[in-house]
């Protein structure tokens, strides 16, 4: 018996629990050679009202089990998405959620106004957490207030389906994760990357351009974990766990953690294939422990 | 491009610390084309692949060329007859000699060398006649396999060829292709702006995705040195913008 790997998350029904992360799937025309039949959809690269060039190279350097990022949000512009992308999502099987991203709440608000309703746009992930820019991202997300007023702006703007991406970089996450799911928000992804620095021992400066970077892969996961955790404890709608999946057990270890589905970010990057991996290795496990489907996963979600 | 497990058939030394490893990749090797790459990745080994160019092809082969200077090449260095890495490839846009030529000049320097042995077998089937100059710091370090119609090679330090940089000891041609570190082909660019030249940035996925390989434009704004390069005609490019030095932090 194949077990039923469907969910809800948000508004969306997904047709599995393995989602391509903003950032590490492009705009879903890139990514080659992945089995497609396995993606319950993928959240766009972040976006921003009008084009942005990005940071200046360097923008990535490995680090163990891991590797930092600076790419700055490089992106088309909204009015661009809307014409080259839009009309290829409208044609796929699976849900795209479209990355958004801003300066102020407004921008976020008009960049989620312009997308509604355009065909193709199955709805928003509001990312208030990007390390890589001067104004914004990050900033939003490590402030309870500013959080919900970014949520506030996109919420009125749209009846799409809103889900929330947080920062690690806080002391508290559930008091951010309340405090969006009261301004709004269908559900939320957790996390983003985690700012991290590496020093060039020739140059002596740090190796990237923007001398910070994101850290994400193998080495955040047990990090990524507890605050997925930590989240999923603090609300009541659903928690997309992210961070440093590479196989069919580290997204089963977010989803016992409390997690609805997961995401599948920089193991891309490594096999092109990894979501499909991932998807197939959850079935798998599901089959042998006998689970018909994804309510059954015991799940560790103590209520204090 | 393919995705394959390729098992080790061929290791060479081409110079000091310079070697030409070889693996069994049938479709790569069909099809790429020189300035393309290979995106290496060793389980276990470091998290990311490294891109390297393809040094020749034939024979269901490819052949890379590398250094150690980090844990992954020492790693792959490590490897035996029949170790599997894998490999996806062919990736990026390659040289273009479909351009009206009759001569053309190769002009390698160090690890630049790497796709030119796949080039001059290109440019000769396209009726071309191939001068390859290849330079390094000294003597040692010149890599052994050059050929063509004309070699001439250059050093850093006069211990063999033509004492000074490559991009000094090379004559003008129709064509000029040139691989390097950034700073020599900033040089080839100022001598000549139409050259096609192979750049070299850090990669996290090769195939378009991740926008970490942003090579800057003379036009401004970035593009993708995996995809839209690594091939650049020389003036597109905005080489003070471009890193010089890679250092690589946990491998290369
Ligand atoms: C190169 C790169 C670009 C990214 N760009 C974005 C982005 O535009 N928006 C966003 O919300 N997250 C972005 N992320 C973060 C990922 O979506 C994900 O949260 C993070 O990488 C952790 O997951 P992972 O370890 O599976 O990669 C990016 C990550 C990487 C590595
Ligand atoms: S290496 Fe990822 S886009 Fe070029």
């Amino acid at each position: 018996m194949t077990p039923d790997l469907s969910v809800e998350v948000g508004g969306l029904k997904l047709r599995g629990p393995v989602l391509a992360a903003s950032g590490t799937f492009g705009y879903g025309t890139e990514v080659p050679l992945l089995e497609r039949r396995a993606l319950a959809g993928m959240v766009s690269k972040g976006i921003f009202l009008k084009p942005r060039a990005g940071t200046a190279p360097s923008r990535i350097v490995e680090t163990p089990s891991g590797m930092l990022n600076a790419i700055g949000l490089q992106g088309p512009g909204v009015d661009a998405l809307i014409r080259d992308y839009a009309p290829k999502w409208e044609a796929w099987d699976f849900p795209v959620l479209v990355n958004i991203n801003g300066e102020s709440a407004s921008e976020y608000g008009e960049v989620a106004a312009r997308l509604d309703g355009v065909p193709g746009v199955a709805g928003f992930e509001i990312n208030i957490s990007c390390p890589n820019v001067e104004q914004g991202g990050m900033y939003f997300g490590n402030d309870p207030r500013a959080a919900a007023a970014v949520t506030e702006a996109v919420r009125r703007r749209t009846k799409l389906p809103v889900w929330v991406k947080l920062t690690p970089m806080v002391s508290d996450i559930g008091v951010i994760a309340r405090a969006v799911e009261g301004a709004g928000a269908d559900a939320l992804s957790a996390v983003n990357t985690f700012v991290g620095m590496s020093m060039d021992l020739h140059a002596y400066q740090p190796r990237l351009s923007f001398r910070t970077g994101g850290l994400s892969g193998p080495a955040i996961r047990p990090l990524a974990v507890h605050l997925a955790h930590q989240a999923a404890r603090a609300v009541d709608i659903p928690v997309v766990g992210v961070g440093g999946i590479m196989r069919a057990e580290d997204a089963l270890e977010f989803l016992v953690a409390g997690c609805r589905a997961v995401q599948v970010g920089t193991a891309t990057f490594v096999n092109p294939n990894a979501i499909a991996d991932v998807h197939d290795g959850i079935a798998e496990f599901m089959a042998r422990k006998g689970f018909a489907s994804l309510d059954e996963l015991p799940r560790y979600l103590p209520r204090d | 491009m393919f995705l394959t497990d390729a098992p080790l058939v061929e290791r060479r030394q081409v110079a000091r610390d310079m070697w030409v490893l070889g693996f069994a990749a049938p479709d790569i090797a069909a099809s790429v084309k020189a300035g393309q790459f290979v995106n290496i990745g060793m389980r276990p080994g470091p998290l990311l692949r490294r891109p390297f160019s393809v040094y020749r092809a034939g024979d269901d082969r490819i052949e890379v060329l590398l250094k150690a200077v980090g844990v992954g090449t020492a790693q792959m260095l490590a490897m035996r007859e029949g170790d599997v890495a894998s490999c996806l490839g062919p990736l990026g846009r390659g040289f273009d000699l479909t351009l009206s030529a009759k001569t053309v000049s190769l002009v390698s320097g160090g690890l630049g060398v790497a796709p030119m042995p796949l080039a001059a077998r290109d440019a000769r089937a396209a009726g071309l006649q191939v001068t390859w100059v290849h330079g390094a710091r000294t003597a040692d370090e010149l890599c052994s396999e050059t050929e063509g119609d004309e070699v001439i090679l250059a050093t850093d330090d006069g211990s063999a060829g033509f004492a000074g940089t490559v991009v000094a000891a090379a004559p003008d041609a129709d064509l000029v292709l040139a691989c390097g570190p950034n700073r020599m082909l900033a040089a080839a660019a100022q001598r000549w702006p139409q050259a096609q030249v192979a750049v070299e940035t850090y990669m996290g996925c090769g195939t378009g995705v991740c926008l970490g390989c942003a090579v800057p434009l003379t036009r401004g704004g970035y593009d993708r040195a995996c995809t839209e390069g690594p091939v650049y005609v020389a003036s597109d490019v905005d080489w003070p913008a471009l890193p010089s030095h890679l250092s690589y932090a946990v491998s290369a």
